[in-house]
């Protein structure tokens, strides 16, 4: 009988270990694993990055990103705007074609406008398409966007995955599209999407890339593209390891050991537009002191705390629109930027009226992962060399959102001060954070309310560097908006060995069509 | 036994009924203002949208009203859009429930296998090597986290061995999750089990039994297995929806596409309908395993019918 046991566990643990060997990753498939799902497939019902980079593989924008985030012709092979800024004409290439075979025409284009600026079911984007007062379609492969008023972040957006083509067949599948079903004209066809386990992608294989930065210019290398959900880190990692995953974001703590190991390969973002910094509740003392907060900008030592506690991952960022942003100019921001420099900050605070008699108090918030509470530690180590004391308090992302603009909308209580992140593929993220009353109400003045709105309504790109320029001097001087670094979140990736010809575009979307994986 | 029923069925009842009222008042009970925090990374939405879904979720009526919407959506099967993406919750919900009920079962099995094996032998050995030996097996078991022995389990199975893959939906990929939930369970039903067992030895009509001069086996078997098991059946029960919970843990590291993994992710997003429907669903669902607990106890234990 004992023999009989043994032998029949010998046996099922033999079958076990053969089906676990055959289960790899076959040549022309890849396995990406992120921590997270999808929320939809509909490009107008979610602002997630990991949305977002699921869209970039099933359908296609007007425009495309280059490496440094500008936007370049794509589906369309121009775009003009007309001088007033109040027009702006789309010629697409010939030739383009639905994952369902129907051609892709101005009438497509035409069909994603409306339904993103439908009355009853709009885009939750809508305003990031701007004050559009109509499309229209004069022939199949030219469409004319008539704006109320100029609106200098248009372009680019035209390349952002939130203005992915939807093919018109979709309207047939009702509330079916974007849960089942998904008709684009990108480089991948959804094949099946198992809501939180994966999504199985096949090959287009009529696509043409007219305007990613990828080598491949047609049908994607690999046959299959999966994109699966692993939350946890170390379970990744395993993964990639076995030879079940390909693509993987990484355990922060593992980096250092992923780096020397040749098995894999590590890559980091660039361009990805994500900036880390600090804002301050101005709503009460004594951030409501210009000198006080550029104190604390004078008094952290943000090389030193990055080396510490990235060891390279990530760039110093010195402008309030981080890199692979229209505007960014790291030596422009250099002169306004309140560098390192304890003695000034302990100068401007006893100016201000603060120190041994009068020591500032406050509390340090910022959000949970990628090694920010490191990064806030030695920051709160520096800050008290010039005598200021902090508490750190790690948060949700969700509750720091809205408990910085609850700070803000207090004028009695602790003073308090966060490292936030925001990332977005254009200098108007700065009018949604501080043209009043702002995503926080935080900072606001009329000046700079004014200049928010120049911005936005320039359409000249010489024009419009100028005042993008101007707005960051202004953040910067006053200590508003004190950038720290770029990238901060989800940036990390590795492959495999086998893997190769993985492209990461600007703004944190991996690009697939040049993937090629090895037996 | 009718009003024993009636008792057991009206208790149930009565959790429900104020799970929802606690469910429908979770958004109230959050500081600040709910739909900004729900909202909070939509970098794309306008106060007018934020009206606008205030009015949906009835935010703007009184607190009773919006119990009185609450409960008449349920009712009729309507949980409401996820925040993210618009997915209808019940859906959602509907189709990871049986993922997780599937590795709760078969860690229950593995549990109850390991744990009355164990516990029986450290009863019959009690007070030797063997049972001090199992014991210290037992309280290792219970102490250990799920998350850790489940990385464990992955690293030295799935990564050194490859016998099993790391993540997936397939049976294979079912092993490693069920036994991390059933070994950590197992401990706590190897302990139940032996002082259960323990305590029957000790009866009279083992020692009858004995005196009768019964075959070992036919007494250990028949008389003291079949009454320690009594105790052991209703920790099941309560054991399995610990498990539904440890599930939770445990889907995230094997990456198992079930419930508890979902009410991560919607808890993480303040994603308010989906986190009301999944405690509603869990409730219900720990509320039907007690109450056929309850009914097996009745039938396996006359006394209880009785009393």
């Amino acid at each position: 009988m004992r023999k009989h046991t043994s032998r029949m566990l010998q046996a099922f643990l033999g079958g076990v270990a053969m089906i676990g060997l055959t289960a790899s990753a076959s040549a022309s498939e890849i396995v990406w694993a992120r921590y997270g799902d999808s929320d939809t497939l509909d490009p107008h019902a979610s602002t997630t990055t990991l949305s977002m980079q699921s869209w970039r593989q099933i359908y296609d924008t007007l425009l495309a990103f280059d490496e440094s985030g500008m936007p370049r012709p794509n589906m369309a092979k121009s775009v003009e705007v007309s001088e007033d800024g109040m027009t702006v004409v789309f010629v697409l290439n010939e030739g383009l074609t639905c994952h369902d075979g129907t051609p892709f025409d101005s009438a497509d284009v035409k069909y994603t406008f409306d339904r993103a600026l439908s009355e009853d079911k709009p885009s939750i984007t809508k305003s990031a398409w701007g004050p559009i007062s109509g499309v229209s379609t004069p022939d199949a492969t030219t469409i004319e966007v008539t704006f109320e008023k100029p609106f200098g972040a248009f372009v680019p957006f035209m390349a952002d995955p939130f203005s992915s083509m939807i093919c018109d067949s979709n309207e047939a599948f009702g509330d079916e599209f974007g849960s089942t079903k998904a008709v684009g004209t990108g480089p991948w066809k959804l094949s099946e999407w198992t809501k939180g386990d994966r999504i199985v992608l096949e090959a287009n294989e009529t696509y043409t890339n007219y305007g990613h930065p990828t080598e491949n210019k047609g049908r994607p290398f690999a046959d299959k593209l999966i994109i699966r959900t692993v939350p946890e880190a170390q379970t990744r990692l395993a993964g990639l390891k076995t030879g079940e995953l390909d693509i993987i974001e990484p355990p922060l703590e593992d980096v250092p050991s992923i780096k020397d190991d040749p098995s894999m390969t590590l890559h980091i973002a660039e361009a990805t537009g994500q900036d880390v910094f600090f804002e301050f509740t101005i709503s009460r003392p004594p951030f409501n002191d210009e000198r006080v907060r550029r104190a604390v900008a004078h008094a952290v030592d943000v090389d030193m705390a990055l080396d510490i506690g990235f060891e390279g991952l990530v760039q110093r960022e010195k402008c309030p629109i981080a890199a692979g942003v229209f505007g960014n100019d790291q030596d422009f921001c250099a002169q306004h930027l309140a560098e390192y420099d304890p003695e000034k900050a302990k100068a401007l605070l006893a100016e201000a009226g603060y120190g041994p008699d009068n020591p500032i108090d406050v509390t340090m918030m910022t959000w949970t992962g990628g090694g920010r509470e490191r990064i806030l530690q030695i920051f709160q180590n520096q800050l008290s060399q010039v005598g200021i004391k902090t508490e750190i308090e790690i948060m949700d992302i969700g509750t720091l959102n809205a408990r910085v603009k609850q700070e803000n909308e207090k004028t009695e209580g602790k003073a308090t001060f966060d490292m936030m992140g925001w990332s977005w593929y254009d200098p108007d993220i700065l009018y949604q954070l501080w043209h009043s009353p702002g995503a926080y109400s935080g900072y606001n003045s009329p000046e700079l309310d004014a200049m928010l709105e120049d911005m936005r309504s320039t359409v000249d790109t010489e024009a419009r560097l100028e005042i993008v320029k101007k707005v960051n001097a202004y953040l910067l001087e006053k200590a508003i908006h004190v950038p720290l670094y770029t990238p901060g979140w989800m940036w990390l990736y590795v492959t495999s060995a086998d893997v190769e010809g993985f492209t990461i575009g600007a703004f944190d979307q991996p690009l697939l069509m040049d993937v090629k994986v090895a037996e | 036994m009718f009003r024993y029923l009636t008792h057991r069925i009206g208790t149930a009842l009565l959790t429900v009924w104020i799970t929802t009222i606690a469910v429908a008042m979770l958004i109230h009970i959050v500081p600040g203002d709910p739909v900004q925090i729900m909202y909070a990374q939509s970098q794309g939405t306008t106060p007018e949208q934020l009206e606008e879904i205030r009015t949906r979720l009835g935010l703007n009526e009184p607190i009773w009203v919006q119990y009185g919407m609450f409960v008449s959506r349920i009712v009729q099967g309507d949980f409401g859009q996820t925040i993210r993406g618009n997915q209808p919750v019940l859906d959602l919900l509907i189709g990871r429930l049986p993922n997780t009920l599937l590795l709760a079962s078969v860690s229950l099995v593995i549990a109850a296998l390991v744990g009355v094996v164990f516990g029986f032998f450290a009863a019959y050995k009690r007070g030797t090597a063997v049972d001090t030996g199992l014991m210290i097996t037992a309280l290792i078991g219970v102490s250990m986290p799920h998350f850790w022995l489940g990385l464990i389990l992955l690293f030295v199975f799935a990564v050194n061995l490859a016998w099993l893959p790391v993540a997936g939906e397939d049976w294979r990929s079912l092993v490693l999750p069920a036994i991390t939930l059933g070994v950590a369970n197992a401990g706590i039903i190897a302990r139940l089990t032996r002082s259960s067992m323990i305590d029957i030895l000790n009866q009279d009509f083992v020692r009858t039994a004995r005196a009768k001069g019964l075959h070992k086996g036919t007494i250990l078997y028949r008389h003291v297995l079949m009454a320690g098991l009594i105790p052991v059946v209703t920790m099941l029960g309560l054991q399995f929806t610990y498990m539904l919970g440890g599930a939770i843990v445990v889907e995230n590291v094997f990456a198992w596409n079930g419930i508890g993994r979902l009410a991560i992710q919607a808890i993480f997003q303040r994603d308010y309908p989906l986190i009301q429907g999944f405690i509603l669903i869990f409730a219900c669902l720990v509320v039907t395993v007690s109450l056929i607990m309850d009914l097996l106890y009745a039938v396996l234990d006359p006394r209880v019918r009785l009393s």
